[in-house]
């Protein structure tokens, strides 16, 4: 598993791969934390003409720190998500799925060391992607005379840790199902859209118009439950079992498809 | 290394030396309607280079990748260095190949591609350097594979075969691709390798191939194996002839009929006279001319080429099928 691992990090830490995984994944966090702050307004007025501000007062909660980070911490996960499933389809199209597991036979190994690099990736863009959101709070918030006092309290610091846990674990699981997608679909052109179609515009037709009680059981509803702590569709510790259901099942059944099925 | 693995290494190398490094018994693959493999029997003894013939379509790489425990069997068994293909974790390490057209990440430099493999299959790092010299792509090694010619990647997947410094490799079409010195080089190189002892089984449909670089040979035709055994032995079983020049051409006429008279059909071929016969009777032939006043100014004896060998098999093989029923392997 360890080779696999190994193996996998030099194809993850060649530049492009490098740019495009962190571009994508610090763009929404940074972006999302510039706004928050900047349309920040000690009164907001809740129109539509001045869209959704953040008051002040909610920014300077404990929780304000990582306010912009969360609202967007599901677009990490579709990277994640987009990410994985590159990784995995890609060795089934470029035809080099076959080099490997001549020099890896244990299939079981290859795909968990693979899977064990990927989450690495993603949990370093994770942890730099709200670092630097956290410096450009920090950075933006007293020129717009915010006070920073409870984002440096234990509470603060406590809510910081808990916000990188969470979008992480989201992370982690968007990747499960994009390693499947990409496992079982064998190429990125077909896996990746497949992949954005669902957990964007379809699953949200399916509880819009189908099945209004599917926000308490479908997987993206239950990875933003996740990824925000908890929200109204699903509580923490909900959308945690039911992922992690998800999650083994999901991952149990595209082991055994990927060694049964001949490369 | 460790003293386990020094004893077990050495046991499979000497049930390897038993039985031969690839041992095939009725492996058959079907993919739905379509029979790739059918029943296939396989002994290649050890050190040779074994050619692996057949027509684009024939099986010869679902074959290989049966052997290499890339596809799974429908039917039959095989071992691959004393080990059955259905733990190929236990002789992969031993193996080096290359499998059709190779594939790499183009992106990577042919070094990081070759490091992805050495990392995956934890093998030794300097073996990068050494089989990048092998196949003389030392100065490019650090550019993007994406740059690379054909012949370049082929020569890159070839040194990928060789990393784990193998006691088997196995070449899906390695000449693909390569211009007339790289076929040279690429000869070279496995020519090296089975003086090194190492056996090499490589397929082609370039039959010229096989024929210049192989000691043993597997035909196969319509996932069928027609022929399996040394390549000298096929081609000597073939019917020889004999070309006769009279040095006037007036006599060919002449020597027809004396040939006929002798048993022995013969035609005219331009200036020259073709004798469907063995090599030794040239010299009854060289007598019964200079007995009817015909001075021969060449006799030589022929010999059928791989490529003939090859279709009096299958003909003969597709003959016989459609005639009835045929023996298994028969050739």
């Amino acid at each position: 598993m360890w080779g696999a691992f190994s193996s996998e990090w030099v194809k993850l830490r060649r530049r492009s791969m490098l740019g495009w995984g962190f571009g994508a994944g610090l763009f929404f966090p940074v972006l999302a934390t510039i706004l928050t702050i900047e349309r920040a307004e000690r009164h907001p007025i809740f129109t539509g003409r001045h869209g959704i501000r953040v008051s002040y007062a909610v920014l300077e909660r404990p929780t304000g720190l990582v306010h912009g980070v969360t609202d967007v911490s599901s677009l990490i996960g579709l990277v994640a998500l987009c990410l994985f499933a590159a990784a995995f389809s890609l060795e089934y199209s470029q035809g080099t799925l076959r080099n490997l597991l001549v020099r890896e036979p244990r299939r079981a190994r290859f795909l968990t060391g693979k899977f064990l690099a990927l989450v690495l990736f993603i949990g370093l863009i994770v942890v730099i992607a709200i670092g630097i959101s956290v410096a450009i709070a920090f950075a933006l918030a007293p020129g717009k005379g915010i006070s920073t006092g409870a984002w440096t309290s234990s509470t603060g610091i406590n809510d910081m840790l808990q916000a990188v846990l969470h979008t992480f674990l989201a992370a982690v699981i968007y990747g499960v199902f994009g390693a499947a997608l990409g496992v079982l679909l064998r190429s990125p052109a077909v896996s990746i859209p497949v992949a954005v179609a669902y957990f964007l515009p379809i699953e949200a037709i399916i509880t819009g118009a189908i099945w209004s009680g599917g926000s308490n059981w479908l997987p993206n509803h239950l990875l933003v439950a996740l990824a925000h702590g908890g929200n109204s569709d699903a509580t923490y510790s909900h959308a945690l079992l039911m992922l992690v259901i998800y999650a083994v099942v999901v991952s149990a059944s595209i082991l055994a498809l990927f060694r049964a099925r001949d490369a | 290394m460790t003293a386990e693995t020094t004893h077990t290494t050495a046991a499979s190398a000497q049930a390897t030396s038993a039985i031969g490094p690839i041992l095939a018994s009725k492996l058959s693959k079907r993919y739905r309607e379509v029979l790739a493999v059918d029943s296939v029997d396989i002994d290649l003894p050890g050190g040779v280079v074994g050619g692996f013939v057949g027509p684009n379509g024939a099986g010869k790489t679902t074959t290989i990748q049966l052997l290499l425990g890339l596809v799974h069997p429908t039917g039959g068994t095989a071992t691959v260095l004393g080990e059955s293909i259905q733990h190929p974790e236990r002789y992969l390490r031993r193996v080096g190949a290359l499998i059709e057209s190779p594939s790499f990440y183009p992106a990577l430099s042919g070094r990081r591609n070759l490091e992805v493999l050495t990392r995956l299959g934890r093998l030794d790092k300097s073996r990068i350097a050494e089989v990048l010299a092998l196949v003389e792509l030392t100065e490019r090694a650090n550019d993007r594979v994406k740059t690379y010619s054909l012949g370049m990647k082929q020569r890159l997947g070839v040194a990928a075969a060789l990393l784990p410094d193998p006691e088997l490799v196995i070449l899906d079409e390695p000449t693909n691709g390569l211009d007339p010195a790289g076929i040279r080089e690429m000869r070279s190189v496995m020519r090296g390798l089975a003086d090194r002892g190492i056996t090499v089984l490589v397929s082609s449909h370039l039959l010229r191939e096989i024929e210049a670089i192989c000691d043993h040979l597997m035909m196969i035709d319509h996932g069928r194996i027609v022929f399996q055994g040394p390549i000298g032995g096929l081609l000597d079983a073939q019917h020889t002839g004999l070309i006769a020049r009279p040095e006037h051409s007036g006599d060919l006429e002449k020597l027809v009929a004396l040939c006929v008279a002798a048993g022995k059909p013969a035609r005219i071929d331009g200036e020259v006279l073709r004798v469907t016969a063995e090599e030794d009777w040239a010299a009854e032939l060289n007598r019964l001319a200079f007995g009817a006043g015909i001075t021969l100014r060449g006799l030589e004896v022929t010999r059928a080429t791989l490529e003939e060998a090859f279709f009096a098999i299958t003909d003969a093989g597709t003959q016989a099928a459609a005639e009835g029923p045929v023996e298994e392997n028969g050739v």
